[in-house]
């Protein structure tokens, strides 16, 4: 039987490309977004046996719940998740909304802590080991302008990789952190062109990130080769922070 | 209503099958035995993976409202009886 990953956030940008590279792989995968979006469903059509989709906002622990369980339900305990789903919300600290502020960590840390909390309920009952990849940011690690909060939402997700390793290697389940650069996605799209010409202008190999450059570390560490690698923050990034 | 001592049985039989899982030899379990720093091979994972069990099976979760200071599978059995 094939593995099963949990992705959230799989309807578009490094979530689908991630989601797609599964199937591919031969892993069965369930994954989660408030929108189904216009990629997920022609792959749900291709993979109805190994695909699984769920309307879910991870921000809302009712909602992830029900997304766990659902995914559960369809696949039994996942061998691992992948806690993708973000937002970005840019703005002077000073001036950004508290609102914007509450959003960004209910999703993109309370909303990754409490899917982590319910798949490892199940995962722990699983025998044979597992993996938590956490996607993360250089920005967490470096900083950037405008992306305080954001920042400190991807700092914490590197925190939770290292806390969640210890606590759970005893059972072979591994947990790390993929930090990608700028990629291109629709997360990106509000960079100036200004922005844009100066990442690239810094970035030692010359472009922006693009989804399929992150995805074969993904593979790599569910893979049985990364089984002895734990609590570290993968960076992708074309060279930027070197 | 489940009682104390079904609880009891319940806690003793999925002890068992987490420590066979991890290829332990059983052991006996008592209203009276400690779950951690105790006779048995059991650590706080263990547990964890205990409790999300006995939330399954029973659908209870004595711990919503905040965690409950217990020691021993007797008085893991009285939580879930009053909760
Ligand atoms: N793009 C970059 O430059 C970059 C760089 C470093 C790290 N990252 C990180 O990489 C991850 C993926 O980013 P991306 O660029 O692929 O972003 P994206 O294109 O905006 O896609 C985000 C995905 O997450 C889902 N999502 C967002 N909020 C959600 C919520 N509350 N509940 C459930 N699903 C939700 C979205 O679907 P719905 O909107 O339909 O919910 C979508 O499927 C994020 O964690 C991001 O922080 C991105």
């Amino acid at each position: 039987m094939s593995r099963t990953v949990i992705v959230t956030g799989g309807s578009r940008g490094l979530g689908l490309a991630i989601t797609r590279a599964l199937l591919e792989a031969g892993y069965a995968v369930a994954t989660c977004s408030r929108h189904p979006g216009d990629d997920l469903p022609p792959l749900l059509a291709a993979y109805p046996d190994r695909l699984f989709w769920q309307q879910a906002d991870i921000g809302v622990a009712a909602s992830s719940q029900a997304f766990i369980d659902g995914a559960v339900q369809r696949f039994g305990a996942p061998w691992a998740l992948i806690n993708n789903a973000g937002i970005a919300r840019e703005g002077i600290l000073a001036t950004l909304p508290l609102v914007e502020v509450d959003d960004l960590i209910q999703t993109n840390l309370t909303g990754a802590i409490q899917v982590a909390r319910a798949a490892l309920r199940h995962m722990l009952s699983r025998p044979g080991g597992g993996r938590i990849i956490n996607i993360s940011s250089i920005i967490g690690q470096r900083g950037y302008t405008g992306l305080a909060a954001y920042a400190a939402t991807k700092a914490g997700l590197d925190g939770l990789t290292r806390a969640l390793a210890r606590e759970v290697g005893r059972r072979r389940i591994t947990v790390n952190s993929v930090a990608p650069g700028y990629l291109d996605t629709e997360m990106s799209g509000t960079l100036s062109g200004g922005q844009r010409e100066q990442i690239v202008r810094r970035t030692p190999l010359g472009r922006l990130g693009t989804a399929d450059d992150v995805v074969p570390a993904i593979l790599f560490l569910l893979g049985d080769g990364a089984h002895f690698i734990t609590g570290q923050t993968l960076t992708i990034d074309g060279g930027i922070t070197c | 209503m489940t009682d104390t001592n079904t609880m009891l049985d319940l806690i003793t039989q999925e002890t068992a099958r987490i420590l066979a899982e991890k290829g332990e030899a059983a052991l006996p379990v008592t209203a009276d035995t400690a779950f951690l720093d105790g006779p048995l091979p059991f650590d706080s994972l263990d547990l964890a993976t205990l409790i999300v069990a006995l939330e399954g099976i029973t659908g209870k979760d004595p711990f919503r409202a905040g965690f409950r200071q217990f020691n021993t599978a007797g008085e893991l059995a009285a939580l879930y009886a009053a909760a």
